[in-house]
This record gives structure tokens, C-alpha cells and sequence, in this order.
């Protein structure tokens, strides 16, 4: 200790310097609770100046720019409660984002999921995606998720055939080239493109690229959703074919395996069961009466609405 | 005591009115606010949004410049050039020193935000801009800013080089507009990045708090009462820096 | 006696500096103890390096020692009412240069809270006392060297003080300007104030203090009157020099002397104390030679100063 220094004023000191810090981050707690700050960001992203105006004013550091808007964009959307018409903003950001930096090829993927998913916004997911393939033609998930959003979105098998072709080409092993299901996904989409199977397996590659947690409930909800509608698919052609072998309608679902039409009757996604009316011959669900209109007609490409 | 500490910011505020950089820096804010008029001819659309936003902008950006180059000056330079000898043998206190030096740059700031605010209301006027009271309010949040700076410029200057303290005051500056996304983002991280994050957004100070010019820009209303605990955030982060650095000061040894 | 008012004390003082990435330790102060008496002139002597600086810091409360204690006025150092009645001279001063010589006066006036009236009155009577009127309203960037040391003591006499520390007032003063600053030394005195000054110039100290002490790698060698350090080990000589002693003449004085050196006709002889002196000088007139000059050699400051640090570091 020194000897000049009055040890007690120092600490007394120090006291009032932690004092001045708890009020501080007490300040800090309370302005925090007002929530202005963060209709101001959200007000900031809205009316961004374009890209192509923003670019030269950020004097070479337009990476940083658009990584700095990219972390606002997953702070706000963090934040907010789904409101379908208020994903304008959404799109204008990540097109300035994009314009800033158009190999920031996460933007282009993760933003064109949650327009698709999140805001219903297949238009504008596709546009952003579209805006994306030429500047990166070593990225598979562009056209993947393009893909993505033709076949489930739009119902157009052939243009999401195209995409996924697209995404195969690309070269390299799986993460950075494109998972091996995808060629093979791609072909069965050009040769059967209502094939629950088809839908499934795509699926079930989305949800393996998907981290949100928020979007891979959406893809589970419609796997289910497409598993059900397989299932009853796959009752009604062992019905038809017991009509066909036997002449006459099976009394009921279990007849179906006890004919070796069937291993087993499959469980239920929802948890109810199939049921048969061995009046008609109609297998339904005991859960859900609708059925996805997309997978019935062999060569229908009508886009009847949301598969779900 | 209190005529004693204005006597040092006096001097202190003579002696930056001779730092050229001063001067260079204002001309160039002027210039930058002038320009706007400029711009806005070019652009289609909102321009009444365009000047006020490089205005203020400029306002600003200059102000930050000045309090981080004057500011980690204001007690090393008195160090090295051993000035400091003749004013600590007298009767006053190390700390009387310190605020005085740091109200000398507060009055050196002071009249320069004037300066280029009366440069902006000039532009703003001849433009037909509509002046509101935000307005003011966000230059008052900026001058706060401004402050607190300052302060953090100071701290750094009682225990380290220049350079050293105008790399930290500059690292505070970003650390302290950027320390609000962090923290958003953080709720994605794991706990103990988490409580890195927030110990920083706690403690350092949240310089995006005295950023007015979204709601300016906007026309979005920014209430008395967050007013008022946003001014009392900025005094007491200045004044907490300011004690830190008298506790610092008060213990070095000047050689 | 008043004048033995104790008014500057130190105690064991140490300082320790830590130099280098490693902090390693440099010891510029080894438990320094010194006295100074009110009213005195005292200097303050060592050779480059011995810790004078390091010392003059310390009790202006700029650096904090290692251990020891120190006290101005009877007051523990740092005590701002001793700061008040204290003036402090730094080696090699650094001013504001922006600000003009009243200006600058004027500055360190309102740091002692004087009031108006009495810096203007201040300021007049310290630019004639240093003789600077003429840079009144000159900005201190254009002074000379030793104008700048001149504006300095102006600046630590403001106050008024009653204790005038000075580090190294004659460094870079041309013989004119150092005579000037012993005048006002001596001046200072008359009017009752303590001086404390550091400075190896030792032929200023000599003639200037009352007592002085020798600092040598920051232990304290000597301290005392100058007369009684000199007085001490004192070995006074005389040298006479004569023309045409002639050879008889020479072997009379010889017995006396210490030594003799014979140049042609001339010859120089040293003797060893007053005591010969007049033996000698009867001798010379008898011889009916010449005398041409007799100088006695008092042993000084210098010698003294110069032992000291020899045999200082001859120790180690
Ligand atoms: N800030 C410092 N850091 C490290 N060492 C120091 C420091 N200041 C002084 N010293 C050392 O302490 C010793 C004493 O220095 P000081 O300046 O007191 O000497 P001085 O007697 O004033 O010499 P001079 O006559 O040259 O002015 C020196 O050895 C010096 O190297
Ligand atoms: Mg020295």
C-alpha cells in the first residue's frame, strides 16, 4: 500500500463506481422494457435505400454492410409474430443484402425459405432465388430450394424436375455438392411427379438441410400430412386389386393382409385409423376426411392449392 | 474548487481551438451537410429525408471524430509533454484536473455541434424542411453521445498511449452501436456466450441508445419519459467513466 | 532560534521504478532522509542520475514513493494547504506555448485562486522580478530557452510562496542569466523564503547556500554548511610563484615548502599551510626576489563532490 493514499477513499471510491454501474445497467433494464427501439429498426429496414444507391456510400465495405443488415434482418424477424401482408420488408432487405453482396448465397437460401414457409411469399422467395443462380452456379441449394418451392409451392413437377437436375450438376461431395438423393430425386420428379414417395423422400431432404426450428415444424407437419395420403393410396390399390382378383370387395382391412395384398396396415400418422367401406370400397381416414387432391390423378398439373 | 476546474477547461478550450484538425474536421462537416443540397437535386423522391439524414449523420460522425482525437490527447499529451508537472504541485486535485480537462473538450464540442448545427438549420430552412422538435431532441442525444465518448476517450488516456487509446475508444464506439444486435443474436448461442454478450451490453455503454435519427427520419415519436432515462443513462455512464478515471489517475505516477 | 523551523522533511524515503516489459526493478531512491530549515538556502547536488528529479517529484506529489514518508509544512506531502504556501520550478520546463507570458502567469494564478486584483498586481511585479516584461504579451513558443526557465521561476513565485523548489534553475542559462538567478536566489532569502534547489553546477551552490547535501545513485552522502564539509577534511595549499629567487635563495625557502618547480628564472613553490607563509614571504624579501603572485587554494565544493562520488562508486 502506499503510503500517501488513504486506502479507505479509494475503496469508498470503488463503492461509488459500482454504484454508478448497477444504476446504470438499471437505466439500461428499464429503456429496454420501452420497445421503441425496435420498431425503429424494423422502420429502418423498410425504407433502406436500394441496394445499387447504398453500395458506393459504404466505400468498399459493402461485406460488412450486408452482414451487418443480415444480423438486423435475423434480429427483427426474432422478434415478430408471423403477419402475413408485412413481409415486404423481408424482401426488401434481403434484396439489398443481396445486391450488396450477391454471393452471400445463406441470404438468398435461408431468406428464400422463410419467405416460402413463413410468410406464404412464394413469389417473392422465387425472385429472390431466381436473383441468386447467376451470381453462384456453384451453389445446389438455390435450385434445390427452388425446386422446393415449385413442387410444393406451385405444384409444377417439371420446373422443379429442372431445378433439381440443376442442383445435381453441381460438383463436389455433399455439403459442398449436393446430396446424393438428389439426382435420383430429380428423375422420379420428370417421370412421376404426384408420387407421395416423390414428395416424401424431397421432404425428407428438406428437413435435413433445415436448422429452424420453426420451418422444420412446418416440414414435419406436412410429412405427416403426405405419409397419410400415401398410405391411403397404397389401401385403395390393394382394394382395387382384390376387386380385381377376387370379384367381389374386401369386408374389411384385414382381409387385405390375410390375402398377402398387404404386410401389415399401416399405422395412422395423426393416431386415429383407416377405415373401410366395404359398401363402396372407399378407404378413408379417421382423422381427416379431406383428401390431397395433388396426388390423385396420374397426370394431373393443375395447382389446386396448398397440398396440406 | 469549481472556478479553479473552469480555469483549467478554459485553457483546455484555448488550447484545442489550436489543434488544426479541429478545423479541418469542421470544414469538412460543413461541407458534408452542404453537400446534401447537392444530392438531393439528383435524387428523385424524398430528399427532405436525404439532407436530414446526411445532416445529422455528418453532425455526428464529425463530433465522434473530434471527442476520440482531441479527447485521448487531453491528458497524455499533458504527460508528455511534462505540462502536467506544474499543475499537479498546485493546490488542487488530480481529479479537478481531470474534469477540467474534460469540460474544456465538453465546451470545445459544444461550440462545434453548434456550429454545424447552425450550418444544418441554414440548409434545412433553405430547403423547406420542416424543423421539429425530434429534431433538436436527436441533436441533444448526439451531444450526449458525444459525451460519453469523451469520457471513455479520457479514461483510456489516464493509463495508456495515444494510440492505444484512440484503437480502445475506437473499439468501444462500434462495441457500443453494435451491442444490442449482439445481444439479439446471442439468444441463438450457447449460455456462456450469452453471458459474455450481455455482460458486455450491461456494462459497455450502448452508444445505439442516443441514436435518434431513425425516429427523425421516420417522423417516430420518441417520448418524455425515454427522454428523460436516456439523458440520465448518458450523465450517469459519463460520470461513472469519469470517476474510474480519477480512481486510475489519482494512483499513476507521472514520469 | 525561528530560522530552525523544520519545513521540508524526508524519511527512509525509497522509490523503486519498474523499467521494460518484464518490470524490472530500478532503484532511483535507497531510504533517503533529509532536513530543510526555514528560511535557508539549501542545495540539493549529485551528479546525473542520482535521484535529485525523482526526490523533487516526490514532494511535489507527482510520483508516490516506494516506502518512506515525507512532509512539507509539518504536513504529510499531497496536503493541499502546504501546495498553497509551496513553488515548484520542473527540470527543463514544458509550458503551454499557445498562451502568451501573462497569460500563462495569469493561468497559474487562477489555479491558486488568487483573486483578480492580486495576479495583475503578480504578474507586473514577477516580469520585472525575472526581467521579462518585454514578453508580457509574447506567446511562450517564441521564448528563448532562457526565457522560458525565467517565466518559469515567475510561474512557481505567484503564490507568493514560502517554500521555492527549484530543479535545476541554472540548466541552460548563459553566465549572465545564472548570476541573474543567484541574484534572485539571494534576493528570495532576504525576503525570508526557504530555497530548495537541485543542480550540479557546483560553483553556484557554493556561493549561493546555506547548507547543502550530496546525493550520489540515491543515497544521501553528505549534508551540512558548505564550510564545515569543506572544513572537514580541509588540506588548504598555497601557491607563490617568485622571479629571481637565485640558487641561495632557493635553498632557504625549500625546508618550507612542499614542493618546488623551477622554470628558467621563475619558481613555484607550494606550501603547505598558512602557518609558513610569512617565514617565506621574510625569505623572498630577504632574497630580494620578486614576487609575482600568491594563491591560496581553499579545497572546494568541487573536490569535495568529486571524492565523494569516487569513492561512491569505487564501493560497488
Ligand atoms: N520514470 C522512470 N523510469 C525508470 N527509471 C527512472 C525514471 N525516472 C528516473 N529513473 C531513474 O532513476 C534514477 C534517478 O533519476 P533522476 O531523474 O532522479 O536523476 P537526477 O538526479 O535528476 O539526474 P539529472 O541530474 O540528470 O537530472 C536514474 O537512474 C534514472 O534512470
Ligand atoms: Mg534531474
Amino acid at each position: 500500500m502506499r503510503v500517501f493514499q488513504p486506502a479507505m477513499r479509494i475503496s469508498l471510491l470503488w463503492c461509488c463506481a459500482g454504484l454508478l454501474l448497477g444504476i446504470v445497467v438499471l437505466i439500461q433494464l428499464k429503456l429496454e422494457q420501452h420497445s421503441g427501439g425496435r420498431i425503429a429498426k424494423l422502420e429502418q429496414l423498410r425504407l433502406l435505400p436500394r441496394g445499387e444507391v447504398l453500395r458506393p456510400a459504404l466505400l468498399g465495405y459493402h461485406h460488412v454492410g450486408a452482414d451487418f443488415l443480415w444480423l438486423r434482418v435475423v434480429q427483427v424477424l426474432g422478434d415478430r409474430v408471423v403477419r402475413d401482408q408485412d413481409y415486404e420488408w423481408l424482401y426488401h432487405a434481403l434484396d439489398v443484402i443481396t445486391t450488396l453482396d450477391p454471393k452471400y448465397v445463406y441470404a438468398y437460401e435461408a431468406g428464400g425459405t422463410v419467405l416460402a414457409e413463413l410468410a406464404a411469399r412464394v413469389d417473392l422467395s422465387n425472385q429472390l432465388l431466381e436473383k441468386g443462380l447467376a451470381p453462384n452456379p456453384n451453389s445446389w441449394q438455390i435450385p434445390f430450394k427452388l425446386g422446393f418451392n415449385h413442387f410444393f409451392h406451385l405444384n409444377n413437377y417439371r420446373r422443379a424436375a429442372d431445378y433439381l437436375a440443376q442442383a445435381a450438376r453441381v460438383p463436389g461431395e455433399f455439403p459442398i455438392g449436393p446430396p446424393l438423393y438428389t439426382a435420383r430425386l430429380a428423375a422420379r420428379l420428370y417421370a412421376q411427379g404426384n408420387n407421395p414417395d416423390v414428395a416424401l423422400e424431397f421432404l425428407a431432404g428438406m428437413l435435413d438441410q433445415t436448422t429452424d426450428e420453426k420451418i422444420r415444424g412446418q416440414l414435419m407437419r406436412r410429412i405427416k400430412r403426405v405419409s397419410l395420403e400415401r398410405d391411403l393410396q397404397m389401401l385403395e390399390r390393394a382394394v382395387q386389386q382384390f376387386v380385381e382378383t377376387r370379384d367381389t370387395r374386401p369386408p374389411s382391412l384385414a382381409k387385405l393382409v390375410e390375402a398377402g395384398l398387404l404386410a401389415q396396415i399401416p399405422h395412422e400418422p395423426y393416431g386415429g385409423e383407416y377405415r373401410l367401406d366395404s359398401a363402396t370400397g372407399d378407404v378413408t381416414s379417421s382423422t381427416h376426411s379431406e383428401r390431397m387432391r395433388v396426388y390423385r390423378s396420374s397426370d394431373s398439373m393443375a395447382s389446386e392449392g396448398d397440398p396440406e | 474548487m469549481i472556478a479553479r476546474i473552469l480555469s483549467i477547461s478554459l485553457n483546455s478550450f484555448r488550447e484545442n481551438l489550436r489543434e488544426k484538425l479541429l478545423y479541418n474536421l469542421l470544414i469538412f462537416a460543413l461541407l458534408m451537410i452542404g453537400s446534401s443540397i447537392l444530392l438531393s437535386r439528383i435524387t428523385i423522391g424524398d430528399y427532405h429525408r436525404l439532407i436530414l439524414d446526411i445532416g445529422l449523420a455528418s453532425i455526428n460522425l464529425f463530433g465522434v471524430l473530434i471527442a476520440i482525437f482531441v479527447g485521448i490527447g487531453l491528458v497524455s499529451k499533458e504527460i508528455d509533454r511534462k505540462t502536467i508537472y506544474t499543475i499537479v504541485s498546485k493546490p488542487i486535485p488530480r481529479y479537478a484536473f481531470l474534469l477540467g480537462k474534460y469540460f474544456g473538450l465538453v465546451i470545445t464540442l459544444l461550440a462545434n455541434t453548434a456550429v454545424m448545427v447552425l450550418g444544418l438549420l441554414v440548409v434545412l430552412y433553405v430547403m423547406d424542411v420542416p424543423i421539429t422538435g425530434l429534431f433538436f431532441q436527436s441533436i441533444g442525444l448526439i451531444f450526449l453521445e458525444l459525451m460519453v465518448i469523451t469520457a471513455v476517450a479520457l479514461l483510456f488516456s489516464t493509463f495508456t498511449s495515444s494510440t492505444l487509446s484512440a484503437i480502445f475508444t475506437l473499439g468501444i464506439y462500434v462495441i457500443g452501436h453494435m451491442s444490442g444486435d449482439l445481444k439479439e443474436l446471442a439468444k441463438k448461442l450457447d449460455e456462456i456466450s450469452q453471458a459474455i454478450i450481455n455482460v458486455v451490453y450491461y456494462v459497455l455503454p450502448n452508444l445505439e441508445r442516443f441514436n435518434l435519427k431513425g425516429h427523425v427520419i421516420h417522423g417516430l415519436d420518441f417520448g418524455a419519459s425515454d427522454m428523460a432515462l436516456t439523458i440520465s443513462y448518458g450523465l450517469t455512464y459519463a460520470g461513472l467513466l469519469l470517476l474510474l478515471a480519477g480512481i486510475i489517475f489519482q494512483r499513476r505516477d507521472f514520469q | 532560534m525561528a530560522t530552525s523551523t523544520i519545513i521540508l522533511k524526508t524519511e527512509a524515503l525509497r522509490k523503486t521504478f519498474k523499467v521494460g516489459f518484464w518490470g524490472r526493478q530500478v532503484t532511483a531512491l535507497e531510504g533517503l532522509d533529509l532536513e530543510v530549515r526555514q528560511g535557508e538556502v539549501f542545495g540539493f547536488l549529485g551528479p546525473n542520475g542520482a535521484g535529485k528529479t525523482t526526490t523533487l517529484k516526490i514532494l511535489m506529489g507527482l510520483i508516490y514513493p516506494t516506502s518512506g514518508q515525507a512532509w512539507l509544512f509539518g504536513k504529510p506531502i499531497g496536503d493541499r494547504d502546504s501546495k498553497a504556501r509551496l513553488g515548484f520550478l520542473p527540470e527543463s520546463p514544458y509550458f503551454y506555448d499557445y498562451l502568451t507570458g501573462a497569460e500563462f502567469l495569469r493561468f497559474y494564478g487562477d489555479l491558486f485562486g488568487l483573486s483578480v486584483s492580486v495576479v495583475n498586481r503578480r504578474i507586473g511585479e514577477l516580469l520585472e522580478l525575472v526581467g521579462m516584461t518585454h514578453a508580457r504579451d509574447l506567446q511562450l513558443r517564441k521564448f528563448s530557452k532562457g526565457m522560458l526557465q525565467r517565466i518559469g521561476i515567475a510561474q512557481a513565485l505567484i503564490n507568493d510562496p514560502e517554500l521555492v523548489v527549484l530543479d535545476e534553475p541554472m540548466s541552460g542559462l548563459d553566465p549572465i542569466g545564472r548570476k541573474e538567478i543567484r541574484d534572485l536566489i539571494l534576493r528570495l532569502k532576504e525576503e525570508g523564503k526557504t530555497i530548495f534547489f537541485s543542480s550540479h553546477i557546483l560553483h553556484d551552490a557554493e556561493m549561493l547556500c546555506d547548507r547543502v547535501s550530496i546525493l550520489v545513485k540515491g543515497r544521501l552522502v553528505a549534508m551540512g554548511r558548505v564550510s564545515d564539509l569543506i572544513g572537514a577534511d580541509s588540506t588548504h595549499s598555497i601557491e607563490v610563484l617568485v622571479e629571481g629567487l637565485g640558487s641561495d635563495g632557493l635553498a632557504q625557502v625549500k625546508p618550507l615548502t612542499e614542493k618546488v618547480t623551477v622554470t628558467g628564472d621563475r619558481a613555484l613553490l607550494i606550501l603547505k599551510g598558512q602557518q609558513s607563509v610569512n617565514e617565506v614571504l621574510e625569505r623572498i624579501r630577504t632574497a630580494k626576489a620578486k614576487l609575482i603572485s600568491l594563491t591560496p587554494h581553499n579545497s572546494s565544493l568541487e573536490d569535495l563532490f568529486i571524492r565523494q562520488v569516487r569513492e561512491q562508486r569505487g564501493e560497488e
